[in-house]
């Protein structure tokens, strides 16, 4: 029954021998088993075989191809892309005036021969060309912020739609923290890069222009050498770059994984306690966090190597400048020799200037690194396709009986291994049919194709007649009332998850619709009336009253078709008994599916349609099918029958 | 309306002024890092050493002016060659050191109070769920963590490295000229002021963006964790008007965030301009005047960067320091709650049969 026989199967057969429990024990064992496998499945064991499975790989073309995916966003804004190279350009020009006007003043005001007489406007320029650069960098910045801002705020925008549009096998395989993380932590890392990556790389390359046009008519032989250094500095940036990105990258992946597993935690924290793996949770969880930490470590460890390699290599730059200097300064008659002092000054002081931009850019490399891996993460969601979509003929259609046809239907979550096969059957306008079946049986699936959460594989299923792939999937849901298995109320007002699926609509509307969901006259009794927040800092609803919220909710728009996954399990009486005569007046002139676990359900439905492996294996009315003498007859007998329980056996049983 | 506990838990977590002195704090992450204090002393040794290795080189370079360029004595390279070559190298191996040891210890940390939360979530009173969102919970061990961790990894090394390179430069500025050096340094206090009072502005800005991040992070979880309800009801629409009003938010804090964040550099670059200018108008009349060499001047320029830009650094380094701390502090809200229900192990649990 459970996937897994060992820990929780022991604790159901410990709940089995008690003979008081027996009542809600299948729905009960039912539940947690899913609940169970959830957590099962997602404790560390296929985490911890994910960061293990995770090996550092040479992305280069990948990162290319997604920086190429983010220039994508850059070309909506090209005045910004403008100003940005404007302003950078006049930023290095301003940077680059410093060292040649204290030259100036070491050459020509100190001398030989002094003349003090030019200190005052050498010094005037170079705190001229300070504030220009001053304000061109603040400038700069604000503008480079300004449309990252956007740039980020355009790639969230189309990561959250494209997630409105997924279909629910994506909501089932992916977890919401790790979505949520992917738009917050990772979108974090791209919006660090975002915010002044082009402003460095283009202060980096202009500013080495400028300092060669500057420092080449001095001395070919001395400029050569102060760019030496260059071509090795690149040369070991980008080795760091090469070979910590895909450390960074696993580093991200474990933990967008580690949120969803922490996010499973918490919700599912009922249930961990009842059954006590607490300790395998934070094991599991240590396991995987180890491994985090090894990966950050080598990532540091080869940072160590590379960082301070670039600085060093500088210094030495420096160094042989003023080694070629000394020995060949005032050499007379040569050409390439060193003219003055003032001249080793200047080719140092701009090597030195040169350090800042490389520095800045290998950090932006730096950047791009955790960035490429958080933008890859994005858009890994974003570009995942939806499986169900509107037909380009589609068109609104309304529903005017709510006739249901379902003809040779096959579908499953992977091909070729089929949940429902060659499902038909018929529901006229206002029927109520109860469906009963073992988990797994494939219940919920045959519900969810009727509003398109699934499309099927082959068959169709028709609604007055038409087919409801011709239906605009919003016209479609929109006319269909839907009452999921878990319950979920948004946090706002009762009034507004009410009137959610219909948010114009009138009081009068929303009020008739709790009043058949039973639950009118409790919300009266709350303080705040249709007006109390629920959710955080709101009143708690238990189980039941949620239910009845979500039942009122789906009869807002008065829809022709009601699906109803009614698997609430385990309440008291008194809130069953409400929530049975809240399904009854709600199911009344309404064509209904509902998966039904109460007797009470089923006695009022017009027809039972049993599910067995997937297939039809009964449909007809309570008499019929105890005329039968099938599955039904034995499930109704030694269920509802003998011990009088409003629970249905599992019917299939594994 | 939550009691006494959990309050970071809620949406009151905005409102929330940090209680616990930064003393404290720091305290508690030094225990933590306890278990590598091997790799800590290294680390903070080489960082410190490191910093003062990498003040050197301008002073070798006033040396080589001074010593042996301007009175043409080459024969001075024969020593000034390897000292200088000996100190890139010790600089590179410090360096090298400071990095390494202190990702061990970074990592190794925030690994450590991560465990301790989950730990501590497996125990606490499920009240502490239902009453918190699970989005803010979920946001101590996996966003909190991140910013302390990138705090440790970064930010811990730029102030030991800043605070060594400002004192270090200091004092080899002093030995070579007290007098010029009073001079260079007569700007630092408006600065610290001037960077002090600009960021107080900026952090509160920082602080909204935070806020707004936060409520982004919630919207986002919450649109999420109610998905299927939305495409039932066709309400993607509606849904993510809401979001975007959010999301907008945002971003209009940020760009006030960016905007006041990048106001004060002008003002810093101005002054330290200021800065240059004394010391080239005193440093060349002193020069002339035969007072001091020409090597000491240019070393004394490049001494005003070496100090300067990590004093600009370090006040900038506040927000981050500020951010770390408010997310130590709530990890550690989470890492001390009380457990209200204490259970028996579970060698000594009974088997019900």
């Amino acid at each position: 029954m459970c996937p897994e026989k060992t820990g929780a199967a022991a604790v159901v057969n410990k709940f089995r021998r008690l003979e008081s429990l027996k009542s809600f024990e299948n729905v009960y064992i039912d539940s947690i088993c899913i609940h169970y496998a959830k957590i099962t499945m997602s404790i560390a064991k296929p985490l911890l075989d994910y960061a293990k499975s995770l090996k550092p790989q040479k992305g280069f073309t990948q990162s290319f191809s997604a920086f190429k995916r983010l220039m994508r966003y850059h070309r909506r804004y090209p005045w910004y892309l403008a100003a940005i190279t404007i302003l950078a350009v006049i930023r290095s020009i301003l940077f680059s005036l410093e060292p040649l006007y204290t030259t100036f003043i070491i050459i020509n005001v100190i001398g030989p021969p002094t003349n003090t007489s030019l200190l005052p406007s050498y010094l005037l320029v170079i705190i001229l060309a300070g504030i220009g650069y001053a304000i061109s960098n603040f400038v700069l910045t604000f503008v480079h912020g300004v449309m990252s801002q956007y740039i980020v705020r355009d790639i969230r925008t189309e990561y959250y739609r494209s997630l409105q549009g997924k279909s629910f096998s994506f909501y089932d395989s992916v977890g919401v923290g790790d979505l949520t993380s992917r738009a917050t932590v990772d979108l974090q890392l791209v919006d660090m890069f975002l915010r002044t990556w082009l402003g460095t790389v283009l202060n980096a390359v202009f500013t080495t222009i400028i300092i060669i046009v500057i420092i080449l008519p001095i001395n070919p032989i001395m400029t050569l050498i102060s760019l030496a250094s260059m071509p090795f500095i690149f040369y070991f940036t980008t080795r760091l770059w090469t070979e910590t990105m895909p450390l960074f990258r696993n580093m991200q992946l474990i933990i967008g994984r580690l949120s969803s597993y922490i996010q499973q935690n918490i919700i599912g924290m009922k249930t961990i306690r009842i059954f006590r793996r607490e300790k395998d949770i934070v094991d599991g969880f240590k396991d995987v966090e180890d491994i985090y930490v090894n990966t950050a470590i080598s990532a540091g460890k080869i940072q160590s190597i590379y960082m301070p390699l670039g600085p060093a290599i500088l210094t030495l730059g420096i160094t042989l400048v003023y080694v070629y200097a000394g020995l060949t300064l005032g050499i007379p008659g040569s050409a390439l020799a060193v003219a003055q002092v003032g001249d080793i000054i200047l080719f140092a002081r701009y090597m030195m200037r040169l350090t800042f931009p490389i520095r800045d850019a290998s950090q932006t490399l730096g950047t791009w690194i955790a960035a490429y891996a958080g933008l890859e993460r994005v858009l890994e969601m974003t570009d995942a396709p939806r499986s169900v979509e509107d037909l380009p003929d589609a068109r609104d259609v309304k529903i005017e009986k709510g006739k249901l046809e379902l003809e040779k239907v096959t579908f499953g979550y992977v091909k070729d291994r089929p949940v429902l096969t060659n499902v038909t059957f018929t529901v006229q306008p206002g029927e109520k049919i109860a469906i009963l079946g073992a988990t797994g049986s494939g219940k919920s699936s045959l519900i969810y194709l009727i509003p398109r959460f699934y499309d099927i594989q082959s068959g169709s299923i028709r609604i007055d007649g038409t087919d409801i792939r011709e239906f605009k999937l919003a016209s479609l849901r929109r006319q269909i009332g839907v009452v999921l298995q878990d319950v979920f109320l948004f946090s706002g007002t009762i009034r507004e998850n009410i009137a959610f699926g219909k948010p114009d609509a009138s009081t009068d509307e929303i009020v008739q619709a709790a009043k058949s969901a039973r639950i009118h006259d409790f919300i009266e009794s709350l303080p705040s009336g249709y007006d109390t927040p629920v959710g955080e800092r709101g009143v708690t609803l238990s189980g039941g009253q949620k239910q009845r919220i979500t039942i009122a909710r789906a009869l807002v728009g008065n829809p022709k078709i009601l699906i109803m996954d009614d698997s609430l399990s385990f309440v008291d009486a008194k809130t069953e008994q409400e929530i049975q005569s809240a399904i009854e007046e709600a199911t009344k002139t309404r064509t209904t599916l509902i998966i039904a676990q109460r007797f009470s359900t089923i006695k009022t439905a017009e027809k039972i349609l049993v599910l067995e492996n997937g297939s039809v294996a009964e449909f007809g009315t309570h008499d019929e099918l105890i005329a039968k003498d099938g599955v039904y007859k034995r499930v109704y007998e030694t269920q509802f029958v003998q011990k009088a329980s409003p629970i249905l056996e599992e019917t299939g049983g594994s | 309306m939550s009691g006494s506990y959990g309050t970071f838990s809620t949406k009151q977590e905005e409102k929330r002024k940090r209680t616990i002195p930064d003393r404290v704090l720091i305290r508690r992450i030094y225990e933590y890092a306890q278990a590598n204090k091997r790799n800590l002393q290294i680390g903070v040794t080489a960082t410190i050493i490191g910093a003062f290795t990498g003040l050197a080189a301008p002073y070798m370079h006033a040396i080589a002016i001074d010593q042996i360029i301007t009175p043409k004595n080459l024969s001075g390279f024969i020593w000034w060659i390897p000292i200088f070559a000996a100190i890139i190298l010790g600089n590179y191996v410090f360096q090298y050191i400071q990095t390494y040891q202190m990702r061990i210890v970074g990592e190794k940390v925030v690994a450590k109070m991560r465990d301790d939360m989950m730990e501590k979530l497996q125990v606490i009173s499920l009240r502490y769920f239902s009453e918190g969102e699970a989005g803010r919970i979920i946001s101590r061990p996996t966003n909190d963590a991140n910013t302390v961790r990138i705090f440790l990894r970064l930010g811990l090394t730029s102030i030991l490295v800043d605070v060594s390179s400002i004192l270090g430069a200091f004092a080899i500025m002093f030995y070579l000229d007290l007098r010029l050096s009073l001079l260079a340094i007569t700007v630092l206090p408006v600065a610290i002021v001037l960077v002090w009072y600009l960021g107080k502005y900026s952090r509160a800005a920082y602080r909204r963006t935070l806020i707004t991040t936060s409520g982004l992070t919630a919207r986002m979880q919450e649109d999420l964790a109610g998905i299927k309800v939305t495409q039932a009801y066709a309400q993607e629409k509606e849904t993510e008007k809401k979001f975007l009003k959010s999301q907008d938010e945002n971003v209009k804090a940020t760009i006030r965030a960016i905007l006041i964040g990048s106001s004060y550099t002008p003002f810093v670059i101005a002054l330290r301009l200021i800065g240059t200018m004394i010391i080239l108008f005193y440093g060349v009349n002193a020069l002339l005047a035969g007072t001091i060499s020409l090597g000491i001047l240019v070393a004394f320029t490049e001494y005003q960067f070496s100090y300067f830009m990590p004093l600009v650094d370090l006040v900038t380094m506040y927000d981050q320091y500020q951010s770390a701390m408010s997310a130590i502090e709530r990890m550690f809200d989470v890492i001390d709650t009380k457990i209200e229900v204490v259970d028996a192990p579970p060698e000594r649990s009974i088997t019900l049969q």
